[in-house]
């Protein structure tokens, strides 16, 4: 440590090292993949999101979603994923080749979102997705800044929530789902990660010789 | 490699000390002031845990935000500004000179600081960036990589001028935490900001990034002001001292690469999450030598040393849990359940923020040349944070614990998951409500403090007009 620039170079290769083999070594591995296009169907995977739903998924990000929710489903064997119904195969990089800022998050407060639009029996409709937000529920926070409560003026806005009981506006308003709101449901209406790419088809669960490898 | 210095406490401001009094007095306020913020917003957080309903009609403070606003104020207001006062200082001392070009760590800090405020109003407008530890909005980021700059400057011209031939391990990790932090997180911006890269690979990026935060710059600064307090609270050679340059350089070396323990099973190469088990594995060594080093720390009785040891042993224990949530027989379960923010609390609040207080009330009076004001105060303050870290840590470990049992376990639904947590997440709030109080207390006499050293200076400077030294 006496030399002070050879232990300034260490300092700066040791993070350089770093730095290059984490972060450049996973873009070299990552980087280049593009959609698969399926003979099958004649179409690729992922499909890139709508525009009104790819601006939804920045309101998903500045809202701070992922303080609760994930976006990454594991394999089978790894937590209960899939008996959950969160997805039936591991969520690969593949998927989010077109996501602007994954956010995979780090806590499931709430359930994962990864395939939302694509729950068995039934995905939510937007109706049900504009009620969690507007109201949200003893375990969900409400958004209630991204409805706006008017009068009705004439015919009733194209965009007003369908609410009952204690939720309800008063007899001649409505609640409107701002523009903020309106692509945030369309987003969730469109996360969905169901096609099964070959590096994801779901390793039997039984002989994880190596799980992990092959990726 | 030269015996640390053992001399006794300065009574009155050294002369190294006197020019370098406001500079080091504003960053230390300034630390305490976000300090104050972030367990504010903790607090805020906290009780959302389980009331959802909670403030949530305002938007700047839905929870997402909240918890952005929280680790942002924590990270960058209270523990950077401490932190890099804390190494200035040092460097300074141990250099053998009054620390020089304090004018630009003087702009620095009120660029850094005020930059801050406008990322944290960027956050609550909905500007923040969506990676956990890096949410500062992205027009901001340059100019704060640009204040530290001149913030680290006397610190990195003190360590380079510096008089002696030796040096002491507190100015290797003082001086390592300076240089390196303009570096990664400019190489961060790049790839996170300006150019993006695709997919997850940013989610590697930015957990990297977080993780050298701590690893790299964070704990260097709060390791620094151990290192340099412990031998002279104790007066006695640090036992063990000759393995301090490996524990060192396995940190800088190693503790980036550890960041893979939060994305076992996620979409990235799967060698990522192995390599965080290597690294947790050779820090392990890490651990080992600063145990070593620091074993004085249960002798003395001083508050600092309280603090001090407080911290040692919440660091000992991140490293010892962290390896084995690293496994990943045990990090699938670990993960995504409140067992993480658990083990984040134990470092940030428990390891890190008690180092640097240590540091901060050993500090402090001497730079403005008086005793702590308001001892009570200080001393009241160590009682409550360690109570609300014990509480904290604890009710969050037990929830997390009951989350994995009823998430990866059972089909039981959220709702009814969350209502089972209800008491721990009370316990949890309490322990926040216990670091928010004490957070107060210091404040308010670090406030004293500096008051009522002003007014003695006035003083001091009315009765003899003539002399212009003060
Ligand atoms: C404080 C934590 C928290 C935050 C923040 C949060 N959620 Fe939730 N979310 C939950 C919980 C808990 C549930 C389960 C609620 C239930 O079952 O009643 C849930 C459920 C959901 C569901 C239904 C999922 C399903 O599988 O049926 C959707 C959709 C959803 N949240 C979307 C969002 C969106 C969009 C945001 C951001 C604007 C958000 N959440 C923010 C905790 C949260």
């Amino acid at each position: 440590m006496k030399n002070r620039p050879l232990f300034l170079l260490g300092l700066f290769l040791a993070v350089l090292t770093s730095w290059a083999g984490f972060v450049l070594g996973s873009h070299g591995q990552l980087g280049s993949l593009t959609p698969f296009f399926d003979e099958a169907d004649g179409q690729s995977h992922p499909a890139r999101l709508p525009g009104l739903a790819a601006r939804g998924q920045l309101v998903y990000a500045d809202l701070g979603c992922a303080a609760c929710h994930t976006q990454q489903v594991r394999r089978p064997g790894f937590g209960n994923d899939q008996a959950r119904g969160w997805g039936e195969r591991q969520s690969v990089a593949r998927d989010y080749i077109f996501h602007a800022q994954p956010q995979l998050g780090a806590s499931r407060l709430g359930p994962d979102l990864m395939n939302l639009a694509g729950r068995k029996p039934q995905a939510p409709s937007a109706d049900d997705l504009h009620r969690l937000l507007y109201t949200g529920s003893a375990a969900h926070p409400a958004f209630p800044f991204l409805y706006e409560t008017r009068e009705i003026a004439g015919e009733s806005s194209r965009h007003a929530v369908r609410l009952t009981g204690a939720a309800a506006p008063k007899a001649g308003s409505e609640v409107v789902a701002t523009e903020r709101a309106q692509t945030l449901v369309a987003y969730l209406l469109n996360v969905n990660s169901g096609f099964e790419y070959p590096e994801a088809r779901p390793l039997p669960a039984k002989s994880p010789a190596s799980p992990e490898a092959k990726k | 490699m030269s015996h640390p210095p053992t001399q006794a406490p300065a009574a009155e401001v050294s002369p190294f000390d006197a020019p370098a009094r406001w500079p080091l007095a504003l960053l230390a306020g300034s630390a305490l002031v976000w300090l104050v913020l972030s367990s504010l917003l903790a607090l805020v957080t906290a009780i959302q845990l389980h009331t959802p309903s909670f403030l949530a009609d305002c938007s700047a403070l839905t929870h997402g935000r909240a918890q952005a606003l929280r680790e942002t104020a924590f990270l960058y207001g209270w523990a950077g500004n401490a932190g890099v006062g804390l190494g200035l200082w040092i460097l300074g001392r141990l250099g053998g000179h009054p620390l020089r070009a304090l004018n630009w760590a003087v702009v620095g800090t009120v660029f850094w600081n005020l930059g801050l405020l406008a990322g944290m109003v960027g956050i609550a407008t909905g500007s923040m960036t969506g990676f956990a530890g890096l949410q500062i909005p992205r027009a901001v980021q340059p100019v704060l990589v640009a204040a530290f700059c001149a913030m680290a400057l006397p610190g990195v011209l003190a360590w380079a001028g510096r008089k002696r031939e030796g040096t002491y391990a507190a100015q290797w990790y003082a001086a390592a935490a300076l240089f390196l932090l303009p570096w990664f997180w400019t190489a961060t911006q790049a790839v996170l900001l300006w150019s993006p890269l695709r997919g997850v690979v940013q989610t590697v990026a930015a957990s990297w990034h977080t993780q050298s935060l701590v690893s790299l710059w964070l704990m260097p600064l709060a390791l620094a002001a151990a290192y340099y307090i412990v031998p002279k609270q104790t007066g006695k050679l640090l036992p063990g001292y000759e393995s301090a340059p490996l524990a060192f350089w396995t940190l800088i070396v190693c503790g980036g690469w550890s960041f893979g323990r939060h994305l076992i099973g996620g979409p990235v190469p799967a060698w990522i999450p192995t390599m965080a088990v290597v690294a947790q594995c050779l820090l392990l060594f890490h651990f080992l030598v600063v145990a070593l080093n620091f074993r004085q720390v249960f002798a003395g009785g001083s508050l600092t040393l309280q603090y001090l040891r407080f911290g040692l042993v919440a660091y000992l224990l991140t490293g010892l849990l962290e390896t084995i949530t690293s496994f990943r027989g045990v990090g699938v379960h670990t993960q995504f359940t409140l067992l993480v923010p658990a083990m984040e609390q134990l470092t940030l609040q428990g390891a890190l923020s008690m180092f640097l207080f240590g540091g901060l009330v050993y500090q402090f009076p001497r730079i403005i040349g008086r005793d702590w004001t308001l001892p009570t105060f200080v001393s009241g303050h160590g009682s409550l944070y360690m109570l609300g870290v014990v509480i904290s840590v604890l009710s969050l470990g037990w929830a997390g614990l009951a989350q994995d049992a009823l998430l990866n376990h059972s089909q039981t639904p959220f709702a009814e998951i969350l209502a089972q947590l209800k008491m721990p997440l009370l316990l949890h709030t309490a322990g926040q409500f216990a670091l928010l109080a004490g957070n107060v207390l210091l404040l308010v006499a670090f406030l004293r403090s500096a008051a009522a050293s002003c007014c003695r200076e006035e003083g001091a400077a009315a009765l003899r007009p003539a002399s212009s030294a003060s």
